[in-house]
Parts: C-alpha cells; structure tokens; sequence
C-alpha cells in the first residue's frame, strides 16, 4: 500500500515538472501550429545556464529563473521571427525540419562548451526531506513541483486575463481575422515563441536540480513535450498541467513495477494509442475549443 | 433500364430535411441537369449517390443493383465518377499522369491505359496541355483536368458538380461542349449547375429541386415554363 | 548509369584506402535515402524514425550469426540478411497498420518515437546485447582488402536497391504512392487502394533499410546501441532526400554523396563538426532551397 502511495506521489510530483517542461512546446504547437523540435534544446539551455549562473553569482539555483527566463525569451524572439518565421513561409513541414537542424546545431555546441557529461545543479537543501503521512517527499522535487506550479498557473493568468494574452488566443483561433483587426502576427507569434522559450528555461532550471542532465538529453525532453501535448491538449496550461501529471504517473509506476528500462516504451506506446484513439488529446485543442 | 434510380431519398440532419421523399430515374446517354435556388438539396443529392452520406430513408441503385449505404471508394469502383467544383488536382504530376491515374485505378484495372488516358484528354479538350503540370494550369482548365481523370476510370456515369461556376462565358462554352462530347462517348451525364442558358441547351432532361423536394422533372421546355419553378426562383407575386 | 556503375567497381583498385572507406559510407548512405525515399519520397510519409530499421536488422543479424559460430563463412552474411530482413518485415508489418493512419508530423513524430524506443530495449533487455555490444563475425574472403570487400557490397547493395525503387517509381504501384502523396482521399476516390498500397511501401522501404544495416553491422564489426540507433542518421536520410531533390529517384543519391562528402572529406579532421554541420545544411537548405539541387536545375532549366 506504502509502495503504491509512494510511487503515485512520485508520479505527480515528476508530472507537475513534466507539464512545466512541456506548456511552451503546447503553446507553439496551438499558437504557431509549429512543432518546434528544438524545445529540448532550449529546456537543456535553460539548465546550463542556470548552472553557470547559480555556480558563479552563488545563490540558489531557483533565484536564477528571471535571469533565465529573459535571456530565452530574447533568444527565442529572434529564433521565430527571423529563422523560423522564413522557413514557415514555405512550407510548413519546414519548420520541423529546421527546428530540428538547430537543435542538432546546438547540440553539438553545447557538446563543446559542456562536454558530454552529466551534469547537476545542487541547491543547498539538497539532502533535505520530509514525510507526508506514509509517503516520502524529497525537499528537492517539492520546491521544483512548487515551482512548476507556479509558473504555469501565472501561465494560465497571462493568457486568460492578459492584453497580450488575449492578442494570442485571438490570433491562434482566427489568424486573419485578428490581422484584420490590426494585429501584427508575425510580432505576436515572435513574443509567444519567446514566452514558450522562456517557460522552457524555466523548466530547464527545475529539471536540473532534480535530474542530471547532459546534451544528449535533448531529444527526450521533445519527445516528452509531444506525449504531453497529445495525451492533454494542445494549447493550454491546464492541458500540460493533465498530460504532464498523467505522464507523470505513468512513467513512475512503469518503472517501479515493469522495470526501470521501461518507462520511455510505455510512453510510445501510449503516445501512439492516443494518436489513434483521440488525437487531439483528452482536452482537445484549446484554441479550437469555440469553433 | 435506368442506369441510376432514386425512390424515395431523404436524408435529415438534426432535424432539418436536406433532401425529403425525392424519386427519379436517369437514362443511359442522356444528359440530366439538376438545377435549384441555393440550399434545395443538390451537393447533398450528389453526395448521397456516390456514398459520402448515408441516407436517413430510401433506396439508390445503379445499373439495377443497390448500391444504397455502400463505401465511396466501391461506388466509385462500380463506375460511378464524380468531377468537382472544387477541383483537387495531383499538382506535381503532369496532366497526363493525373489522368493516367484515373485509367490506372479505374474501373475494370488497368486496361488499354495509355489509350484510355489519351481518350480521357481527348474528350475533355486538354490533351495539348498533357505534359504541363497540373500546378500550371487556369480554373478553367484544372475543371477539365477533373472531367478528364473522371472519364478515364471508365465510368458509366458522370457527376459533375457545378462544372462551369466562376467561368466566363468562353469557358462555360467549352465545358458545355466537352459534357457533350463525353455524352457521345457512352457516358451518361448528370450536372448540378446555376449558369441556365447552358443547362437549358444541353439538356436532355431537367430536375428541379427546392427545399429538398423534387418540383420539377421534365424537358426543358416545360420545366421553364412550370410555375412551380419560376416560384421556388423568384418567389410567389404575394410574397414578393 | 552502367558506365558510372562500372567505374565506381574499379574505382577502390587505384583509390586509397581512406577515400575507399568514404566510398563505402557514400554508397551506404545512397542505398538508405533511396529506399527512405519510397516511403518518404513517393509516398509522401516522411519518417523520423527510419533508423530503427538499420538498428533492428543489424542487431538480429549479428546475434543470429552468434548462434551459429561454426557455419560457414559465406553463409553467415546471407544468413544475417534473411533474418535481419524478416525482423524488419514483420516489425514493419505490424506497426504499418496503427502507424499509417497517423499523417504528416505526426506520422513523422510517431518514427521518432519508434527509433527511440527500439533503442531503448535493445539497450536495456540483456538479450540484446545494445550496452554491451554486439561483435560479427568477420565475412570477408581472406584474399581480399576487407575495406575493398565492403565497398564492393555496399555498390552490389546500393544498386539493387536503386533498382528497385527504380521499378517501383515507373510501376502502377508507384504512380499509385504518387498520388497518395498528392492527394491521398482524391487517390482513394479514383480507386487507388491507398491502404494496401502505404503498408506495402512501408514494408518494403523498412526491409530494404534492414538489410542495408545488416551490411553496416558487419562492416562496423562490432555494434553498440549507439552506433546504430542515430538520430543523426534519422535525420540525415531526409536531408538527403531534402539536398537532391525530395520525391526524386536519383535524388537522395546525389543528396547522399554530396552530405558525405562534404562532412568527411572536407570535414572530416573536425570530428566535432558532424552534428552541427548536418544541421546547419538542413537549416540552410530550408531557408534557401527547399527543392533541393535538382529542384533548382529544375527551376533554371524552366
């Protein structure tokens, strides 16, 4: 019974940074309609970062976020409105393929700069821990759970509540209509990959200090993000929130009672049962949602 | 026999009857219109027959069998074609080889193909353009390039839906002239189209449909003059 | 074609052995566009994932052979072929059926996936050997340049599976792949059995990628997980395709020589470079020439 408890916890603690890890791929998946398969990258850009940053200003790694946060949301600024804005005004299956090139790109730099070894980020409460009736909660992962949830909630406000938030989910349901109206889509679609890359950083940072992590991670963390999106629906922080946690769970009762090799098998083949069953995942695309 | 008989088609979505308690029978060769006000029922007649919507009540058969309820692609197999107004050409294949896709696949396998894609041209005036892309080409031409490809599945019976909208006069001509010609070939036509100097000339026979009911079914001489009709167009000289 | 072929048979005689093992890596990766290319090329299903097919034939063949250490030498590489190539068919066999229903990014995503995971279990199921590495029996005849031997089977390869996506593209079944790759629901109205037709393209390309890794395998002599299972090698059978001409025959040939090239011979002392290299090309290639080479040879001739 203890097993369970600890493993469902386990699980929810693990979905809740999943979701972190996934809400910006969601967002330009609605938004955009791009599938940017170089999120993995930024999220690895984010945990690096926040390892110099956290090593040379010594303070805590969960103090760094906002620098974090800036510096992605500049770089994916530029990224969208001058590399991938292009690509998509060709063809759209383009910009699968040259998010993909830059991701190869900056792997390869993050290879040099880094090296190819595993590295992490250790918070000072690292070894901390505490019990919560039968289950055991790792200081660590609380305060990146803590995190994650914070940022997707104010995620979620931003969108809901927010002029500019309101401008994207005008210009994701209705691309021309919103034009027409004044809206400049190719700034817009720029600020949400920059707040996507920002968020991704961010989950960068909360993932390095309870994983190690390395460059070759990179392509997981995309993949997680797509299972994330098609289990709980495009577009939204609820979504993530749902597909993270599922995810989550998943992923922690595959390991404990299948096997520890297995986890990434049962997320395929999940994946791939939901993309035939509900391909819009379990919320649906919430942009659509008033269609 | 009819090649294609309707009795007693409906079809309801949600309530509101598309098409209600509509019976008819097409002869072989000839050339059928079906014309009405915007609504009446016809795009969704059309799909009916060739199997994208089920019906709510009735029977359809084709060459005497039922094929009422059957699958797109085995109504298509059994020769029935379809040219749409909307036309989906395979932009990069030449005209020839999108044509040659029809002969390829169609009904009876693949027979004669390089005289049944050449034939297909032929018939619908496009055979100079064989080598072009499909990419290149003008409305005008992609809707024979549809025509073309559906000719070439050896059909026995084409639908053609509003084959000559957004053309100009010039083109309609033409269009007009290649169901003809097709007609003359063995296969029997039946266009839905809006454009009534064209319908009236080339028809051997005229349905009308208003608010999903038959009106009309008749020459063309005597469905124009039918008041029932000039009704459903420009309404009754109470309401007007 | 048959010049270039013969000249490319004699050609190791004289080269020397570093531009022979490029020569080998060139007709490799030649024989691996191509055969992407009936599936992603005339078909229009572009897979991420394609990788998994090198890895699995690889891995099936070089642990048949470890069973059978005394047969033979000239039976082991058939040996390694049938059942490299009858894991892959049936493999491919069984996820065609839920995996084609998915279309476009998401059909690519899902190959994504499915390299991902067949390299985790080979990886992690003991049986399999993927941690631990698997070694081959060496093939070639003990009178022979081993370099010289693979490049020789690798050309044989390469051009038969060159000639079979060559019959394929002038066949019915290729026009068919073509117009699913136009239209797949205005193909299905014309008659064309879309469904059967996808499954067999995906069989045949996922074989042919088989036994092209069971060649690799043996030339590599001993094979981990990770020398197999690449998302570079993912990624570069469409840049290939991309690079020559994407849906083109003779295409990812051209794409494939020109990538190896450039990364090993110009490249090559910049070991480093490989990843970002293919990836600044395909980046470079999305922005400035999406038809590829011979999409602008088309273009100037036009």
């Amino acid at each position: 019974m203890n097993l369970i408890a600890q493993t469902l916890a386990d699980g929810l603690v693990l979905g809740g940074i999943y979701a972190l890890a996934a809400v910006g791929f969601s967002l330009i998946f609605g938004v955009l309609h791009v599938i940017n398969l170089s999120h993995g990258i930024l999220v690895l850009m984010g945990a690096y970062l926040a390892l110099i940053l956290s090593t040379a200003l010594r303070i805590d790694p969960l103090l760094t976020m906002p620098l974090v946060m800036i510096g992605l949301f500049c770089v994916g600024y530029v990224y969208q409105r001058f590399l991938i804005q292009r690509a998509v005004d060709r063809a759209s299956v383009n910009s699968m393929l040259l998010t993909f090139g830059v991701a190869l790109m900056l792997q390869n730099a993050m290879i040099w700069l880094f090296s190819p070894d595993m590295k992490s980020i250790t918070p000072s409460y690292a070894f901390a821990s505490f019990k919560l009736g039968p289950v055991n909660f790792d200081a660590v992962r609380v305060s990146a759970l803590a995190a994650s949830l914070v940022l997707l909630s104010l995620l979620a406000l931003f969108l809901k509540f927010s002029p500019l938030g309101r401008v994207i989910r005008a210009t994701a349901q209705q691309t021309m209509a919103a034009q027409l109206c004044g809206v400049n889509v190719r700034h817009v679609y720029a600020l949400t990959f920059a707040v996507s890359a920002a968020f991704a950083g961010a989950a960068g940072i909360v993932i390095g200090i309870i994983l190690p992590f390395s460059p070759a991670d990179e392509g997981n963390w995309t993949l997680n993000a797509f299972v994330v999106v098609v289990l709980g629906g495009v577009g939204s922080p609820a979504g993530a929130l749902i597909g993270g946690l599922l995810l989550g769970i998943v992923n922690t009762l595959t390991a404990q009672y299948v096997g520890p090799a297995f986890p990434n098998v049962t997320m395929f083949l999940l994946l791939v049962l939901l993309l035939l069953v509900r391909p819009h995942g379990l919320l649906g695309n919430a942009f659509a949602a008033s269609r | 026999m009819s090649i294609l008989a309707v009795d007693r088609l409906s079809k309801n979505f949600r309530g509101l009857a598309a098409i209600s308690d509509v019976s008819f029978a097409i002869e072989a060769g000839s050339i059928t219109s079906i014309i009405g006000p915007n609504g009446a029922g016809k795009s969704t007649l059309f799909n009916l027959v060739t199997g994208y919507l089920e019906p709510s009540a009735g029977e359809i058969a084709f060459q005497g069998e039922r094929i009422t309820g059957l699958a797109t692609n085995r109504i298509a197999e059994l020769g029935v074609a379809r040219a749409f107004q909307i036309a989906r050409p395979f932009r990069e294949l030449s005209v020839a080889e999108n044509v040659r896709i029809g002969a390829l696949f169609g009904k009876a396998g693949p027979r004669d193909v390089a005289a049944t894609t050449q034939r297909g041209m032929e018939l619908s005036a496009i055979a100079h353009l064989a080598g072009q892309p499909a990419s290149s080409l003008t409305v005008g031409q992609l809707r024979h390039l549809e025509v073309a490809r559906a000719i070439a599945t050896r059909a026995d019976l084409l639908l053609a839906d509003e084959p000559c909208a957004g053309l100009n006069p010039t083109e309609t001509a033409a269009m007009i002239e290649v169901l003809r010609k097709i007609r003359s070939s063995g296969v029997t036509v039946v266009l839905v189209e809006h454009d009534m100097p064209s319908v009236m000339e080339v028809s051997d026979r005229i349905l009308v449909l208003d608010a999903g009911r038959l009106i009309a079914d008749g020459a063309p001489r005597e469905v124009a003059n039918n008041p029932k009709v000039i009704a459903a167009y420009l309404g009754t000289p109470e309401a007007a | 074609m048959v010049a270039a072929a013969v000249v490319l048979a004699f050609g190791p005689l004289v080269l020397p052995s570093f531009y022979v093992r490029v020569g080998q890596l060139m007709l490799y990766s030649a024989g691996l566009g191509v055969a992407w290319a009936i599936l992603g090329g005339f078909a229009g299903y572009a897979s991420f994932g394609h990788a998994a097919f090198i890895g699995v034939g690889a891995f099936a063949a070089g642990l048949a052979e470890s069973y059978f250490p005394n047969l033979p030498t000239p039976l082991l590489l058939p040996l390694g072929l049938v059942v490299g190539g009858t894991c892959c068919a049936i493999l491919s066999a069984v996820i065609a059926y839920p995996i084609l229903r998915l279309r476009g990014t998401f059909f690519a995503i899902a190959m994504l996936g499915v390299s991902h995971v067949c390299a985790e279990v080979t990886n992690n199921v003991d049986f399999f050997q993927g941690s631990l590495g698997l070694n081959f029996p060496p093939i070639a005849p003990a009178s022979m340049d081993p370099a010289i031997f693979f490049y020789e089977l690798y050309l044989v390869a390469g051009l038969a599976v060159l000639l079979i996506a060559w019959k394929i593209r002038y066949s019915r079944f290729g026009a068919g792949l073509l117009s699913i790759r136009e239209d797949e629901d205005t193909a299905r109205m014309l008659g064309v059995p879309t469904e059967r037709y996808k499954r067999l393209a995906f069989v045949v390309s996922a074989v042919l990628t088989g036994l092209l890794g069971v060649i690799y395998g043996h030339s590599l002599g001993y094979i981990t997980t990770e020398s197999v299972y690449r998302d570079d090698t993912n990624l570069s059978l469409i840049v290939y395709s991309l690079l020559g001409g994407m849906g083109t025959l003779y295409g990812p040939v051209i794409g494939a020589f020109s990538l190896v090239f450039v990364t090993q011979v110009i490249l090559g002392r910049l070991l480093d470079f490989h990843l970002f290299a293919t990836g600044l090309m395909l980046v470079l290639l999305i922005l400035l020439a999406p038809g590829g080479v011979l999409g602008l040879l088309k273009r100037r001739a036009a």
